[in-house]
């Protein structure tokens, strides 16, 4: 009995047969789509006990094949609109999308319609992840820590957009093309960083949404159409933020800070990877966001210990995302940096730019950060007020005993 | 040696809302239990049940047509193992996969009638 599967296979055909059948049905139909892929995999795993085909993919796909004539069939019953498929030329037509490089596009439309200006921002990460990536509900909310109702939500608000903006499912062309990649790679980022700076306990589940990114990045780079510099530069900067990792959580699954971080444990293949990448995505002379925090990251892993950072190299690097994306969070990084560098005056140029309620419910960063600065000029007492008003306000666990440990190092400082 | 049959009830997938990837785990689960209970050499049989079924009752034969969300404890399917008597099947039921879907394993023996 042959028992092994490729990992994610389940998953990542569920993405697959959505988009094609999608495709194939349009989007007016995308949930009996996605009831009927449901129900192919279902079936596969009871049938699939006893008896594993020899091609797993071959037999989904014609699963999914079979089940989009049934489908039809039903539908027809039902009398709803629908292109003419018979079993003639139209089901010869249907076979062609099932073929590799098709599959691909149709991947692509759907990550395209995902990130629909007409979606509203928020909605369209749980879209993609839904339909893109083959998340059920419960993984989205999960990963997003986030409530299933408000999964729901978003979701049934998507499709109800998608309906009443009557979305074509395709890739935009001409001028309307570069603005739509933008809000895709934002996208990806978003749901990359969702992985990377989650800190859910358990890791299987950062890894699978930075690795879901960036397998939808190589989806974007393998097509000529979607291929460009800053897609190269996002790619880069997710290979290097994934190469940390692991390194990230020690095995008591606390956060560790790049400070306190062992640097063997960091992954060089993907810094590699990540290299390429950046070759690529500097031969164009624009550069993007992604660009610039692609270097700095790169800059994080190019250092042999943390000592030995190139600090002024960051800095400028910041200023330069800064100016092209101006940001409280970047300035806030920037100070830390001057701390990190030993510029305090500089530093508190940047502090005095920023207001504790420019960072939402992020705050606790920024207090974070003014301790670490109070720390750093030995005014220890204020220094403890600003960790207290940093554990007033932070919501997540490890965050919370990280910043405890920082306390407890402060009062001993201060003694 | 005897033969039982291990009954699997309950934990229908279909109404459970798993989603790709957890029924991909689940299915790997029962490969590993599968293939353990091959090298062993006790495994005799067995099949998955579809949903749907049709039933027959009575002396009027009455015939109702049912999905599984209208029975309450369906069955999901069965392996045929042979082994020594209840309390070795009832090891080898430790790794069913569904118990945490609130899935149930009735063990019963099959019987041999003399010749």
């Amino acid at each position: 009995m042959e028992s092994q599967l490729i990992d994610h296979l389940f998953r990542h055909h569920s993405g697959k047969m959505v988009s094609v059948l999608t495709r194939i049905f349009g989007l007016e139909h995308l949930e009996v789509v996605e009831d009927a892929v449901q129900d192919t995999f279902i079936k596969a795993s009871l049938i699939w006990r006893n008896n594993p085909p020899e091609n797993p993919e071959a037999w989904l796909t014609k699963a999914a094949k079979n089940r989009v004539l049934d489908i039809f069939r039903t539908l027809k019953t039902e009398k709803k609109h629908l292109p003419n498929i018979t079993l003639g030329t139209d089901a010869i037509a249907i076979n062609e999308l099932f073929l590799g490089s098709e599959i691909e596009d149709a991947q692509l439309r759907m990550i395209f319609t995902a990130c629909h200006p007409d979606l509203d921002s928020r909605d369209r990460i749980s879209f993609a992840l839904k339909t893109v990536s083959g998340f059920s509900i419960k993984e989205i909310a999960s990963a997003l820590l986030t409530k299933e109702d408000t999964i729901k939500k978003r979701l049934s608000r998507a499709r109800k957009s998608i309906q009443t903006s009557q979305l074509k499912f395709n890739i935009p062309q001409g001028k309307a093309l570069p603005v739509r990649l933008e809000s895709v790679m934002e996208v990806l980022y978003l749901i990359f960083n969702e992985g990377f700076h989650s800190n859910k306990k358990e890791k299987l589940v950062r890894k699978e949404l930075c690795g879901e990114a960036m397998r939808l990045c190589q989806m974007l780079l393998k097509n000529e159409h979607t291929r460009s510099s800053a897609v190269y530069a996002l790619f880069a900067l997710m290979c290097f933020h994934s190469a940390r990792l692991d390194a990230k959580i020690n095995t008591d699954n606390e956060v560790l800070d790049l400070k306190e971080q062992d640097r063997n444990q960091w992954h060089f293949p993907l810094v590699e990877l990540g290299n390429t990448m950046m070759t690529k995505a500097v031969k164009n002379a624009a550069f993007s966001c992604y660009h610039y925090e692609a270097a700095i990251a790169a800059e994080h892993l190019r250092a042999l210990s943390f000592e030995k950072t190139n600090w002024n190299q960051i800095l400028e690097w910041y200023e330069h995302l800064n100016a092209l994306q101006p940001m409280p969070s970047h300035v806030l990084t920037m100070a830390v940096v001057c701390i990190q560098n030993n510029n305090l005056t500089r530093a508190k140029i940047y502090f005095d730019q920023l207001h504790p309620n420019d960072f939402a419910q992020r705050v606790y960063l920024y207090y974070g950060a003014k301790a670490d600065y109070y720390t750093a000029i030995k005014a220890y007492k204020r220094a403890i007020k600003h960790i207290d008003l940093a554990l007033n306000t932070v919501t997540n666990q490890l965050e919370k005993k990280y910043l405890q440990r920082k306390k407890s190092s402060l009062l001993k400082l201060e003694q | 040696m005897k033969e039982f049959m291990m009954i699997f009830i309950g934990a229908d997938y279909a109404d459970l809302g798993l989603s790709p990837e957890e029924l991909q785990n689940r299915m790997g689960k029962w490969f590993a239990w599968g293939n353990k209970m091959e090298e062993a050499g006790i495994l005799r049989g067995g099949n998955a049940l579809n949903p749907d079924m049709r039933r027959i009752v009575g002396q009027n034969r009455t015939v109702t047509d049912l999905t599984s969300a209208e029975v309450k404890e369906i069955v999901g399917g069965y392996y045929l193992v042979e082994a020594q008597d209840f309390d070795a099947v009832e090891k080898v039921a430790q790794d069913f996969p569904d118990y945490d879907l609130g899935g149930t394993v009735e063990i019963r023996e099959i019987m041999v009638f003399d010749k």
